[in-house]
């Protein structure tokens, strides 16, 4: 019993020491004295300045607009990525393949920011909207891979045969089988892939170009030119959508589970 | 027409990478409306066998034949068999209706008609009502009949079951075994079964192939396979046998355990040696002086419908014996035996050879009685 109350402090510990920062930026950007200490009086001011300033909606929009097209695409080449890996027969070549993918998760944006902005220097692509999705798509791409795989690994091998045992051709197989089953895992690629490219800053700083920019670009650049209580308020919504994100997935993830566990009780 | 050969494979191979072959030069025919059944232990082939009638593998050599026409190149979407598969494969995003229509969907019917042999199909496996059931709401037995109804709605001229009822219990299963006979009767289409279970084997097929190591053994009707194995191997995998060493003297004439015994086997060399068997249940319990072969019980175990004793003879060699008698461990006792209970194999005969033989000396005896 003493030992359960020992973890249970502990854990309120740790999340504590995680989210006090943030709950301590979003207290202060209700703050209309201006400043990260003292708090003066509550107010909107910030959220007001925020929503006025056109720019900043447009970056916010830009942001957007980057995360959903490059995880909408990334998920479609990651899904076939992952059939195509799962397709190969001989198994030195899956795990090749495999570590080729992994590595990129695992690689530090900075590497695979600077070897972007290089490529599109050599290659002549003007820096910025594309420039951007380019890489968000790339960076994505090994991640849904890696989310949707494990679902086909898991699929018998025998739901194949009896398709086409059945009747269905390639096409039929890849349509009413193989997809149906792997959807949890493509919702989850997709979902993880829509946060990384939300929230991603390094790649983006160095593939971005005049005029263009995304919404932790331009945090950064913000905090850089002086504190402003704006951030605070512009984290805080980032933090409250990030939020929703999260339990729109937790959602769809134990709807879906809910079907996955019943066909772990199959055998 | 209804008397060609459904299936037919000639000097079929099959062989993975460097590996020895998995299944090796078999040829056999399967006939219209008759029930198979593929028997021996795992790797043995049989399963090989099945996926290559499916066309879910292809064979490395040799031909397949269905409804006479060669199959090798037809693929498996193509083929008028269906399968049930051993873990039965079922969709889990499906339920079952959409789990037995879709066959009959890739094939483009009409709505209304796959409603119909949908309710059709499962009706014949006794599911009615459950058409809106997810799979994952099912029972191991219902399950295995939305399986079967996947299969017979396409109504395919074989239909391939590849050792289904292995992950049933006991009772489920000899249940299963009663419908798929009834089934396949019902159908009348060929059933091709795949099983390691001998008991299974015997209850259900009109003809049993008993495979090892890639290659038919034996094949024939339960009785013929119970009662005249041709070797050691199938001896031993169908049922339990006493396997001896022994000579036979001259025609109807065997030696064996130090004594000579009337026999109904023949066309042997005279003095050749051969291998006998005699299942346990055809040796009888008698006072030692009235057995022909004096044996003390080593060891007895109950097996619920008998007891399985355990004895040696002088020569020390084992004899099992399967009896609803009760003895006493370290019992003298004798053992009696008709000459039809003897089985006398030739070592390493093959199939066509011990046919040839059974066939001569049979009509041999038929001349000698006339």
């Amino acid at each position: 019993m003493k030992k359960m109350k020992l973890s249970t402090i502990y854990l309120f510990i740790v999340f504590v020491i995680l989210y006090a920062p943030i709950f301590y930026l979003m207290f202060f950007s209700f703050n209309s004295g201006g400043k990260m200490y003292h708090f003066e009086q509550f107010t909107l001011d910030w959220y007001r300045e925020l929503f006025h300033d056109t720019r900043l909606l447009i970056i916010v929009l830009n942001t957007v607009i980057i995360a959903l097209l490059s995880s909408v695409i990334s998920t479609i080449l990651g899904v076939f990525g992952a059939i195509a890996i799962w397709y190969v027969r001989k198994n030195y070549q899956k795990s090749l393949l495999l570590s080729f993918n992994n590595v990129l998760i695992v690689s530090p944006d900075v590497i695979i920011g600077a070897s972007f902005l290089i490529m599109f220097t050599v290659v002549g692509i003007k820096l910025g909207f594309t420039s951007v999705l380019l890489s968000h798509i790339a960076f994505s791409v090994p991640i849904v891979v890696i989310m949707v795989l494990p679902k086909l690994q898991e699929m018998s091998s025998s739901l194949i045969d009896a398709a086409q045992d059945l009747g269905a051709g390639r096409r039929e197989i890849l349509t009413k089988v193989i997809l149906p089953y792997i959807t949890p895992g493509i919702f989850a690629g997709f979902f993880m892939a829509l946060t990384y490219s939300l929230d991603d800053f390094a790649v983006t700083f160095f593939v971005t170009g005049n005029g263009f920019s995304t919404l932790s670009v331009e945090i950064y650049s913000l905090a850089r030119r002086g504190i402003s209580l704006n951030i605070n308020a512009l984290s805080t919504l980032l933090f409250l959508f990030t939020i929703i994100l999260v339990i729109g997935y937790y959602f769809i993830v134990t709807k879906r589970n809910g079907r996955a566990v019943g066909l772990g009780a199959r055998k | 027409m209804s008397n060609q050969a459904i299936i037919r494979f000639e000097k079929v191979t099959k062989q993975y990478d460097e590996d020895p072959p998995v299944l090796n030069d078999v040829s056999f025919e399967m006939e219209r409306g008759r029930f198979y059944t593929l028997l021996g232990p795992s790797g043995c082939g049989k399963t090989t066998i099945l996926r290559l009638i499916a066309g879910l593998i292809e064979p490395t050599s040799g031909k397949i034949y269905i409804d006479g026409k060669l199959v090798n190149d037809v693929p498996a979407n193509k083929r008028q068999v269906n399968t049930v598969f051993q873990d039965y494969a079922l969709f889990p995003h499906l339920n079952v209706f959409e789990n037995v229509a879709f066959g009959l969907r890739i094939k483009k019917l009409k709505k209304e008609e796959i409603k119909q042999k949908v309710r059709e199909a499962l009706r014949f496996v006794n599911l009615e009502g459950y058409e809106n059931r997810e799979i994952k709401e099912m029972s191991g037995g219902q399950r295995q009949r939305v399986a079967i109804a996947r299969a017979i709605v396409n109504e395919p001229e074989v239909l391939l079951l590849d050792e289904p009822l292995s992950a049933l219990d006991l009772k489920l299963r000899t249940e299963m075994q009663y419908e798929l006979r009834e089934l396949q009767q019902r159908l009348g289409i060929t059933f091709v079964f795949v099983t390691h279970d001998q008991e299974e084997a015997l209850a259900m097929s009109d003809e049993i192939f008993v495979l090892n190591n890639g290659v038919i053994q034996q094949r024939g009707t339960p009785t013929d396979i119970y009662d005249e194995p041709i070797n050691r191997f199938v001896a031993n995998f169908i049922g339990e046998s006493n396997i001896l060493k022994g000579r036979m003297i001259q025609d109807y004439l065997v030696e064996f355990a130090g004594k000579q015994f009337t026999c109904v086997d023949g066309g042997f060399n005279p003095n050749e040696t051969v291998e006998i068997v005699i299942r346990p249940e055809d040796l009888e319990i008698t006072p030692p002086e009235k057995g022909k072969i004096q044996v003390k019980v080593d060891s007895q175990l109950f097996r619920g419908v008998h007891y399985e004793i355990c004895c040696y003879d002088q020569q020390g060699t084992e004899w099992i014996i399967h009896t609803t008698k009760k003895v006493n461990v370290g019992d003298d006792i004798g053992l009696y035996f008709e000459p039809e209970a003897i089985h006398v194999m030739r070592i390493g005969e093959t199939e066509e050879e011990f046919d040839a033989r059974l066939e001569a000396y049979h009509e041999q005896g038929v001349a000698n009685e006339g």
